[in-house]
């Protein structure tokens, strides 16, 4: 017997996210939204098994083939490596990727060597080799924006969605350094060897987008 | 102190017994394959010059490589892949070979890995490269066996996926967009990553081409994509493209390949490497393609002879690890238990007879062998107690 197509779901915000899209979409959701402490839970019409997972947990599962299908933030995908499909933008979880310095402190000017404190460090690092710039990069897993406020770090990339923690800290975005969404990626062998039933959760998906 | 003293570098292993057994046995399987097609064995030292992989720098990114400097100061480096070495062998010891030459290979490959990725540095491979020939039905030739050797390993679990570069340099060159363009719409392509494709693709409004490049990612799956493709865009060089895969494919369905074979034209990896047709396998279980290969006819220019050139390779850990397999026979088991009295010749001579049998034989010393009856695990078991055998069990 052929196992269920697997979606890992980045927990969270993207799950809250995506729920109503997938109800739209068809897919019925109460087990899910009802999910307690179970990991893998069918849809309510058993189309697909969903998985909880944590961001970059998604990416590892996709990749691997043990899940098909992965929600999951573009921030994650461009932190952690693609070596599988990114079939849609579902335009949900929408935010940017910025860099933010202390108001006034003009981060590009002068000589000395600045210092950046992220949680993706991969992102910052690429960035400043874009620029060709020479940039240490701090990573730091919880409030990013403590780097300048403590005096360890010149600025900080990180994603913003209103502004608002980085105002009553001080800070304000110098520069976007990408624009982020939810995106749904795709297993390469999986899609080759269940090509209809991944191609229809793809498609409905896609229909469901709220700003279509 | 000795902190890495007992264990392997990240994305390495150690494997035992049933994971050899089981690799063996696709070993032979493929071997056996190749040779009965008139494909030869070379092996290409693990260390080669960094200088082997510079021609071809574009393939192999430096800092997926492993590097070591020699004694006199040159950079060396675990091989990253088994093709480019035998293209040196074509430029260098192979040269005045003018014959289409067979080749198969059965080597490891290194290509960095980062530790907690679960990727695998070191890689087992086992291919074949068909050089100085390049009619159909080389490739036809070449497709039939990797669709055969899949066959060997998996059984009738396997999907092989044909692409032709043509279409694909065809929709850019009418572009005529600057080259990183170009490589930007390639990676998207081979990712299928459809919006970021679209966006880029605006530039190109009114291009004949932009309509079929933003549907290319999706033209993948039977072989009505073909015609689907040539409504989307048509020009000398896209439909030459097409009208060979077409054909290559209805042979092969003639060879009784169909239900394994499904086309995807945004096969587009490494569209610098491949001048033709590429090709990909796969099987339930493996989250990547096991098998790989396709038409390089630029490759051996690179060293300096003109030969056109096609192969594939076969990943053979992923088999191993994730492939469903046939059960192996296992040969029965005997053994022999001996003490300090035993007859030696006595011993030998009850080896080669079981041996002989067809059973796998071992000797196993214990302190009395008169009273040691209840060794297990063993299909069949002997004493040699003196000079005289006699069966245990």
């Amino acid at each position: 017997m052929q196992r269920k197509i697997r979606m890992a779901l980045t927990k969270g915000r993207i799950e809250k996210a995506i729920i109503p899209m997938l109800e739209k979409a068809g897919y019925g959701c109460e087990g899910l939204k009802d999910k307690g402490r179970k990991l893998i839970i069918p849809t309510d019409g058993g189309e697909f098994e969903v998985v909880f997972a944590k961001a970059a947990d998604v990416i590892t599962y996709v990749e691997t083939g043990a899940c098909d299908i992965g929600i999951v933030g573009k921030d994650t995908i461009m932190e952690n490596g693609s070596s599988f499909y990114e079939m849609a933008d579902l335009g949900i979880g929408r935010c940017r990727m910025v860099l933010a310095a202390p108001k006034d402190a003009n981060f590009f000017d002068g000589y000395a060597a600045r210092t950046v404190a992220s949680k993706y460090p991969k992102i910052a690092a690429d960035y400043f080799a874009r620029k060709q710039m020479d940039v240490k990069v701090l990573k730091i897993e919880g409030s990013v924006e403590l780097g300048p406020v403590l005096g360890i770090t010149d600025a900080i990339v990180d994603l913003v969605e209103t502004g608002k923690t980085l105002a009553e800290n001080g800070l304000e975005v110098v520069e976007t350094v990408c624009e982020v969404s939810t995106r749904l990626i795709v297993n390469i062998a999986s899609l080759k060897l269940h090509k209809s039933s991944i191609e229809e959760i793809v498609d409905r998906l896609n229909a469901a987008r709220e700003d279509k | 102190m000795n902190q890495f003293g007992k264990i392997t570098p990240d994305g390495t292993k150690d494997r035992l017994f049933d994971e050899c057994e089981k690799r063996g046995a696709f070993i032979r399987a493929l071997g056996d394959l190749f040779r009965a097609r008139g494909f030869r064995e070379v092996s290409t030292p693990v260390l080669e010059y960094y200088d082997v992989f510079e021609t071809a720098k574009g393939y192999f990114p430096q800092q997926s490589i492993y590097k070591l400097i020699d004694h006199t100061g040159r950079i060396l480096v675990l091989r990253p892949d088994c093709t480019i070495p035998i293209a040196r062998l074509i430029g260098s010891r192979l040269k005045n070979h003018t014959d289409p030459l067979r080749i198969f290979y059965n080597q490891k490959i290194y290509r960095y890995a980062d530790g907690n990725s679960g990727v695998s540095g070191e890689i087992s491979q086992m291919g074949v490269e068909y050089i100085g020939a390049n009619l159909a039905i080389c490739d036809v030739e070449i497709m039939e066996l990797a669709a055969r050797s899949l066959n060997a390993v998996c059984g009738d679990d396997f999907q092989l996926e044909l692409c032709h570069i043509g279409y694909f340099n065809a929709l850019v060159d009418s572009l005529n967009a600057p080259a990183e363009i170009g490589e930007q719409i390639r990676d998207l392509v081979e990712h299928k990553n459809f919006p970021a494709l679209d966006s880029l693709l605006e530039q190109f409004e009114g291009c004949p081409a932009q309509k079929a490049l933003k549907k290319l990612p999706a033209l993948f799956g039977s072989v009505a994509v073909l015609n689907e493709a040539r409504a989307l865009f048509s020009n000398e060089a896209s439909d030459k493209a097409l009208d060979y895969l077409a054909s290559i494919y209805n042979t092969l369905s003639s060879l009784g390949l169909a239900e394994h074979l499904t086309i995807d034209l945004g096969l587009v990896n490494q569209a610098d490497y491949y001048t033709g047709i590429i090709f990909r396998g796969y099987t339930a279980g493996a989250g990547e393609p096991v098998l790989s290969g396709g038409r390089y006819d630029g490759l051996t220019r690179e060293f300096g002879e003109d030969r056109p050139a096609t192969g594939f390779a076969v990943n053979l850990d992923l088999l191993c690890e994730k492939a469903a397999t046939k059960q192996q026979n296992k040969a029965a088991s005997a053994a022999v238990l001996v003490d300090e009295k035993s007859d030696i010749k006595k011993v030998f001579e009850l080896l080669g007879k079981l041996n002989a049998e067809g059973y796998t034989a071992q000797i196993i010393p214990v302190e009395d062998a008169v009273c040691a009856g209840n060794k297990t695990g063993f299909d069949r078991i002997f004493a040699v107690v003196g000079e005289t055998e006699r069966e245990v069990l």
